[in-house]
């Protein structure tokens, strides 16, 4: 019988009315688990590591970047303030605009609810609204375009331009990837407007994943998606939500199909399933998969050409929400790690890991500068480092994930710790999971 | 510094006195493996990497691979 042994006291949500609760982080074995008590509703359990990279050594300490700019004051206390308060510990690296409602699937898993006929779309005043908001508190931050499907709103051009226009450097929308699959000249305009990339979602490489989770046969429209892009210039990153039994055994075709259409796809950015929104049921541990698992699979389904030990935490958020490798790809579609592990040893600071995170993102899923060489016009005077320099842009790709947290596996720990702000219609700034969670019944807590 | 106003001026090597040499080098940053051309000393193979090309492309290179 394996020792428990404590790795951290946090607080956490009771899953049924919402107040908040003590809960604590133990290790069994190679397994991790949090456990809190309702003192109305009972004890709850919930698997939250699991596999041979242990919890404690994954940790990177940091030292707190403080939101300098409260929007909201402390009241209720952490998670009922969030705007961002003062207690808030970490700055925006993306924020996110949900620009609809709307959407043209009806997912299985979909943490914002959306539906064909939910809501009326906001205003391009209301949307101008939030991208000011977003440039007061943070300033010019990576924006992703969210939903709903963007792509329903004919007028996702003017929406982008109208950030570019406020200075915001690189726009990404998060999209199913049919319309851009079926609509060139959409994503035409969209490239023309001036958007960098897409955060493209893309379970799998067979049409049995996508009607597991989708509810259609959707591979060829994100084949299509994918080749428009290219032509266009998009940057792609591919984004599979990792659901156990449906298409956890297709982590290395997803990466193979990836780098067959790298440099344009830029990597791809793993999400464990979550359960927030609308989920087809409560979750038991098998139906979840945690991060190293993710990574043990990564090393296993591409036989040994990803290490594990090329896989490192961010230096943004909390270690605990993600990680990331960056590659170099050579002529054959070989990955040579570039990730540098050496920064984890001493105490870093949030703040540049913010700075960091923001520009890597803006560098690395953005579409390849191109021309970098054809500018020069005398062959003769191309260096040693230009070739380096258009090596480099051309060919670095990514393999990521985040997990994102729900009821059941709140620590409020990593939520402090949290970049991914979804700007509320209001303008205020509130972390991705908590503006998402729902319930056991599944009702929002901020998400209206 | 200003190398180009003193390109013509050879750099010699401190160490052995001899005059560097344009060489092929390999550099290695971060796993990331490349060959340029470096002003080297042919005998002690030490090699010379002025304040313009450190502060420029080669800080380019460095951001390039930068992690987060």
């Amino acid at each position: 019988m394996d020792r428990i042994k404590v790795v951290s006291k946090t607080e956490s949500l009771c899953p049924v009315c919402m107040r908040k609760i003590d809960a604590q982080i133990f290790t069994r074995g190679n397994k991790a688990y949090m456990d809190k008590y309702c003192p109305e509703h009972g004890s709850f359990r919930v698997i939250t590591w699991k596999g041979r990279i242990s919890i404690q050594n994954w940790v990177r300490d940091k030292e707190r970047a403080y939101i300098k700019k409260p929007s909201t004051p402390v009241d209720k206390g952490c998670p009922f303030d969030c705007g961002l308060c003062s207690g808030h510990r970490q700055h925006t690296c993306t924020a996110l605009i949900e620009v609809t409602e709307r959407c043209n699937l009806h997912c299985a898993y979909c943490f914002a609810n959306s539906n064909a006929a939910k809501g009326e779309d906001p205003s391009l005043e209301r949307i101008k609204l939030q991208y000011e908001s977003v440039m007061k508190a943070s300033g010019k931050c990576n924006i992703q375009l969210s939903g709903g499907e963007p792509t329903v709103r004919d007028d996702l051009p003017e929406i982008i331009r109208m950030g570019t226009a406020l200075g915001f450097a690189f726009i990404q929308v998060n999209t199913n990837g049919i319309r851009l699959g079926e609509d060139e000249n959409y994503v035409k305009e969209l490239k023309a407007a001036g958007l960098s990339s897409i955060y493209l979602q893309f379970d799998g490489t067979s049409d049995l994943i996508y009607k597991k989770l989708r509810g259609k046969e959707l591979l060829k429209v994100k084949k299509a998606a994918v080749d428009n892009c290219k032509k266009h210039g998009i940057g792609i990153v591919l984004v599979p939500t990792l659901v156990p039994g449906v298409n956890t055994g297709n982590i290395g075709e997803i990466i193979d199909f990836a780098l067959e259409h790298a440099p344009a796809v830029r990597g791809v950015h793993f999400q464990p399933v979550s359960y927030f929104g609308r989920v087809p049921n409560i979750p038991s541990d098998e139906d979840r998969i945690t991060l190293p698992e993710v990574m043990e699979e990564i090393e296993r389904q591409t036989g040994g050409r990803i290490k594990t030990q090329s896989l490192k935490p961010p230096g943004c958020e909390n270690a605990l929400c993600s990680f990331h490798g960056s590659y170099l790809v050579d002529d054959r579609k070989k990955l040579i790690s570039v990730t540098n592990r050496s920064c984890c040893c001493s105490n870093e600071k949030a703040e540049e890991g913010a700075v960091k995170a923001k520009e890597y993102v803006s560098r690395n899923w953005s579409y390849p500068i191109e021309g970098s060489m054809k500018d020069k016009q005398d062959p003769g005077k191309i260096s040693d480092w230009d070739k380096i320099l258009y090596r480099i842009n051309k060919n670095t790709f990514s393999i990521s994930a985040m997990a994102f947290q729900d009821v059941w596996n709140l620590d409020l720990e990593r939520l402090r710790d949290c970049c991914i702000h979804v700007v509320s219609p209001d303008g205020r700034l509130i972390p991705f999971c908590i503006y998402n969670i729902t319930d056991s019944e599944g009702r929002y807590l901020y998400r209206r | 510094m200003n190398v180009d106003n003193k390109k013509d001026i050879p750099w010699l090597c401190d160490k052995c006195k001899k005059e560097l040499v344009l060489h092929k080098v390999k550099v290695r940053y971060l796993e990331g493996n490349f060959e340029v051309e470096l002003l080297k000393c042919p005998e002690c193979n030490m090699v010379f990497i002025d304040e313009e090309l450190a502060t420029g492309k080669m800080l380019e290179v460095e951001k390039g691979l930068e992690d987060k």
